[in-house]
C-alpha cells in the first residue's frame, strides 16, 4: 500500500494544477491551514500525556449510578445527544408532508435503530388504534377478506433484513453538490429487521382470479398513500410488515401495519396499510404520475421505476467525521443493492483514477446494507475519496457524469451515482463532484 | 345448526373424497383467519378510481360551480390560478416545459390522466382536512383545475361518464421502466487521465445547521409554554394541530404566523371576536385569505374559537 502513496504537498500540487482559480485558491489556502492543523496536532499530544485528570478516579467510579427501570424504555446516553434525525427545511413547504434524514455518519453495523430510521409522510404520521384497524383484501379475488391485527399475527411470520430508501435520496445533488454533511446528501436510508407476514400468504388465503395482475396498496393516513404494485412482486418477495427490530412498527414507520417491498423505492412499502385491492390494470395514482416517475431529458418520464439500484458511500471520512492527527484509521462505508447482495466495494483516493477493493464486514445480505472497509494509514495527503459497489447482478455503480448523461438533472429520483469527498490536509472533508 | 352442520360435514368429506388426488398435489388449507366483508362494506373503503374510470361514483360538477370551492378549499395552498403559493405545487401552467432546464410540472403540463386528479382530491385534499369533500365538491373541483390548465370549458358538466374521455396532453409521453441504462464497467488502474479532473465545490450556507442545542431548545420553550395556557386555549391546541397549522405555522397565504407577536397585533386591534368571527365565516382581506374554519367544515365553531385562543395565547 506505501507504494501507493504520495506526498501531501505533491498531490495537492498535482490536484491544484487541474482545479478552476476559484477551487484552486481555496487548494492553496488549504495547503497553508496543512501545516498549522500538523502543529495543533502535535501540541495535544504532549497536553494528554502531560495532564493527569484523564487517569484521575473519576466520579461515576467513585459513586452508584441510576437504578433498574429508572427509563422503563431505554434512552441513548446523554453524550450522543447528537445522534438524531434531521431535516432540510428548505426542501418541503411544511414538515407534515416532508422527510428526514438517518444519521448514517453515527451509526455501527448495519441495522439503523428504530427512532433513527428516516421519516416520509404524505401528510403527517397519524395514531392508528391497532384494535379498530382493518386490513382488508378485495377485488379479482374468489373470498375477499378483513383482518385484525390478532389475525396477522396468527399467520406464519418472518424476520427479514433489508434497507429501506427513499427514491429522492441525494436528489438535492443533480445539479451540483449542495449538502456539507453525509446525513443530508445519503441519509434517505435505513435498514431494519422486518417482522411480518408474506404477502403471497394472504393472497393464497383470499384466492386470486386468473385475471389478477396488479394490487393497490393503501395506506390509512390523510394521504391515503396509495400505489399500483405489480402482481409477480406481491407474489415474490413482499411482506405484511407489523414489527421492526424486534417491537411493533413505530408509528412513523406505519404503526400496526405496512406493506413491504424488498429493495424497491420506500415510497411503495406504503405504511399505516389498510386496504389492498387486486385489479387487472395499474391505477396511475398521484405518488406514481405526479410524483416518483422520472422526467428524461427528452422530456418523457420513466414510470413504475421501483427498484432502487446499486448504491454506496463512505461514511468515515465525511463531512461529519473529519480526521485529526496523521495515523492509522479504517476507511469504511456502506452499500446496497435493490437488485440483491453486494458483491465488491472498491475505494479510490484519486478521484477514480485507480481503484483498490475493501472487505466487506459483518453480514452480507440482499437487499440490505453492506459494510465495507479498507485499513489505510494517512500521512496528511488531501485525497478525492470515492466508493463503488458492485452487485450480483455485475451492475457497476455509475458515476454521476454516466448518469447525467443518460437522465439529465432533473429525474429527483434514483440518483445513485458514485459519490466523492474531498479530504482536505488538515482532515476535514468536504462535498464535492468530479466532472 | 346441529342437523345442518352434520350435513356439511358429510358434504365435505364427499368433495374431499372426489377431490383426494387434488388435494395431495398441493391446494393449502385455509388458516380460516379474518372475516368476510360484505359489498356494502367494501364499498365504503373501496374509493380509488382508475384512467379508465373505474371506481368513479354517480356525479357530476362544473368550473362554474367548482370556482368558490377552490377559491374557499384550496387556493390558500394552490393560489387562485393555481400558481401555487410559497412552495406548495402548482396546479397549471408549465405548458411545454418539460425539456426545459427547469421544468414545471403541473396537472396540465405533466399529469398523464384526469382520474388521478378526481382519485386525489378525494383521498387527501384539502390537505389540513382529507376526504371531507363531497362527491359533487370533487366533481366541480376537478372540472374547476381542468378548466385552469384550459383542458375543458367553464361549464363543461364533468360526470362518471365523461372523466376518462378528457385526455390530458402530456398521456403519451410516459413509458415502462428501462434501467439499468448505465454500463459503468470495474476498471482498477488507470481509469481516467489525473489532469482532467475538475472538482466542484458545494454552494456555501444551504445546509441546515446541526447543532442539536439549537432544536431540543425550542422544544424546551414549547413544553414549559404549555402550562401556562388556558383551558379554553389547551382545548384549541389538537384543532389548531390538524387545520390551522399547514399556513399559520409557516405563514403562507399571508397567514399570521403562530407566536409572531406583530403579525397578530395588527389583526388584534379589531378584538379577538372579530377574529373568531373570520376564523369561522373566512374572511379576504388586503394580505392573507383565511378560509372558512381553515378549509375544514368538519370543525365545530368551538374548536375554531379554541383554536384562536390557542395561537393568541402563543404570541
Amino acid at each position: 500500500m506505501s507504494k501507493n502513496k504520495i506526498s501531501g504537498k505533491a498531490y495537492l500540487a498535482e490536484l491544484a494544477n487541474n482545479v478552476p482559480s476559484n477551487a484552486r485558491r481555496n487548494f492553496l489556502k488549504q495547503g497553508v491551514k496543512f501545516s498549522t492543523g500538523l502543529v495543533a496536532a502535535v501540541a495535544s499530544n504532549e497536553a494528554i500525556s502531560g495532564n493527569s485528570t484523564a487517569l484521575d478516579v473519576p466520579s461515576w467510579s467513585k459513586s452508584l449510578g441510576s437504578g433498574v427501570v429508572s427509563t422503563p424504555y431505554g434512552i441513548p446516553s446523554k453524550f450522543e445527544k447528537n445522534v438524531i434525525r434531521r431535516t432540510v427545511p428548505w426542501l418541503t413547504a411544511d414538515k407534515i408532508s416532508s422527510i428526514s434524514m438517518s444519521p448514517i455518519q453515527e451509526l455501527k453495523g448495519i441495522i439503523t435503530p428504530n427512532g433513527l430510521v428516516f421519516e416520509r409522510y404524505h401528510a403527517g404520521s397519524p395514531t392508528v388504534d391497532p384494535e379498530q384497524h382493518r386490513l382488508m383484501i378485495h377485488g379479482l379475488v374468489d373470498n375477499p377478506l378483513m383482518f385484525t391485527m390478532d389475525d396477522l399475527m396468527r399467520f406464519p411470520s418472518e424476520s427479514v433484513i433489508h434497507f429501506l430508501e427513499c427514491p429522492a435520496n441525494g436528489g438535492m445533488e443533480w445539479r451540483g453538490p449542495q449538502m456539507e454533511a453525509l446525513q443530508f446528501t445519503h441519509g434517505m436510508v435505513s435498514c431494519c429487521e422486518w417482522t411480518g407476514v408474506r404477502l403471497s400468504t394472504l393472497l393464497d388465503e383470499v384466492g386470486l382470479k386468473s385475471k389478477a395482475k396488479w394490487v393497490l396498496a393503501e395506506g390509512a393516513d390523510g394521504a391515503g398513500m396509495s400505489r399500483s404494485i405489480p402482481l409477480d412482486k406481491a407474489l415474490d418477495d413482499a411482506l405484511i410488515v407489523y414489527a421492526q427490530n424486534g417491537e411493533m412498527l413505530r408509528p412513523e414507520q406505519g404503526y400496526p401495519v405496512r406493506l413491504f417491498n424488498p429493495g424497491w423505492e420506500g415510497n411503495t412499502s406504503v405504511k399505516w396499510l389498510r386496504r389492498l385491492e387486486i385489479g387487472d390494470k395499474p391505477w396511475h395514482h398521484r405518488e406514481e404520475t405526479s410524483k416518483y416517475t422520472d422526467l428524461m431529458p427528452d422530456g418523457r418520464a420513466r414510470r413504475f421505476t421501483y427498484e432502487q439500484e446499486a448504491n454506496s458511500v463512505i461514511t468515515s471520512p465525511c463531512p461529519e467525521n473529519p480526521w485529526g492527527s496523521r495515523g492509522s484509521y479504517q476507511i469504511e462505508g456502506i452499500a446496497w443493492s435493490g437488485r440483491g447482495k453486494i458483491k465488491q466495494v472498491d475505494i479510490s483516493l484519486d478521484g477514480g483514477v485507480s481503484w483498490r477493493p475493501t472487505k466487506l464486514k459483518g453480514l452480507v445480505l440482499s437487499k440490505a446494507l453492506t459494510r465495507f472497509s479498507l485499513p489505510y494509514s494517512w500521512d496528511g495527503a488531501p485525497a478525492l475519496l470515492q466508493s463503488r459497489a458492485i452487485d450480483e447482478t455485475g451492475y457497476v455503480q455509475p458515476t454521476l457524469s454516466q448518469l447525467r448523461k443518460v437522465r439529465g438533472t432533473n429525474t429527483i429520483y434514483h440518483k445513485n451515482s458514485i459519490h466523492t469527498w474531498q479530504l482536505l490536509s488538515d482532515g476535514k472533508v468536504k462535498n464535492v463532484q468530479l466532472k | 345448526m346441529y342437523n345442518s352442520s352434520k350435513i356439511s360435514i358429510a358434504i365435505t368429506c364427499a368433495i374431499a373424497l372426489l377431490f383426494s388426488a387434488a388435494a395431495l398435489a398441493g391446494p393449502k388449507t385455509s388458516y380460516g383467519l379474518g372475516v368476510t366483508p360484505t359489498k356494502e362494506e367494501i364499498a365504503l373503503w373501496d374509493i380509488d378510481v382508475r384512467p379508465d374510470g373505474q371506481g368513479l361514483p354517480i356525479g357530476k360538477g362544473s368550473a362554474i360551480e367548482g370556482e368558490a370551492m377552490y377559491e374557499a378549499k384550496c387556493a390558500s395552498c394552490h393560489g387562485s390560478f393555481g400558481e401555487g403559493e410559497g412552495r406548495w405545487p402548482p396546479l397549471a401552467g408549465g405548458e411545454n416545459t418539460l425539456k426545459d432546464d427547469r421544468p414545471e410540472k403541473t396537472v396540465g403540463s405533466y399529469w398523464p390522466y384526469a382520474s388521478t386528479l378526481w382519485d386525489y382530491i378525494n383521498r387527501a385534499m384539502p390537505f389540513p382536512a382529507p376526504k371531507t369533500l363531497t362527491v359533487h365538491e370533487v366533481y366541480a373541483i376537478t372540472a374547476y383545475v381542468l378548466y385552469l390548465n384550459d383542458l375543458i370549458e367553464d361549464d363543461y358538466v364533468l360526470t362518471q361518464d365523461n372523466l376518462a374521455q378528457v385526455k390530458m396532453p402530456n398521456q403519451d409521453n410516459f413509458y415502462a421502466d428501462d434501467r439499468p441504462d448505465t454500463h459503468n464497467t470495474r476498471c482498477m488502474n488507470n481509469c481516467k487521465k489525473p489532469k482532467d479532473i475538475v472538482i466542484v465545490q458545494s454552494l456555501r450556507g444551504i445546509t441546515p445547521e446541526q447543532e442539536e442545542e439549537q432544536e431540543q431548545g425550542a422544544a424546551k420553550v414549547e413544553e414549559k409554554a404549555k402550562p401556562t395556557l388556558s383551558k379554553n386555549a389547551l382545548a384549541g391546541e389538537a384543532p389548531y394541530k390538524q387545520s390551522c397549522f399547514v399556513c399559520h405555522g409557516s405563514g403562507i397565504a399571508d397567514a399570521p404566523r403562530t407566536g409572531d407577536k406583530n403579525a397578530w397585533a395588527s389583526r388584534l386591534k379589531q378584538g379577538t371576536p372579530m377574529l373568531i368571527k373570520h376564523a369561522i365565516e373566512g374572511y379576504i382581506g388586503d394580505a392573507g385569505v383565511m378560509p372558512p374554519k381553515g378549509g375544514n367544515m368538519n370543525l365545530t365553531d368551538e374548536q375554531v374559537t379554541a383554536a384562536v385562543h390557542y395561537m393568541l395565547e402563543q404570541n
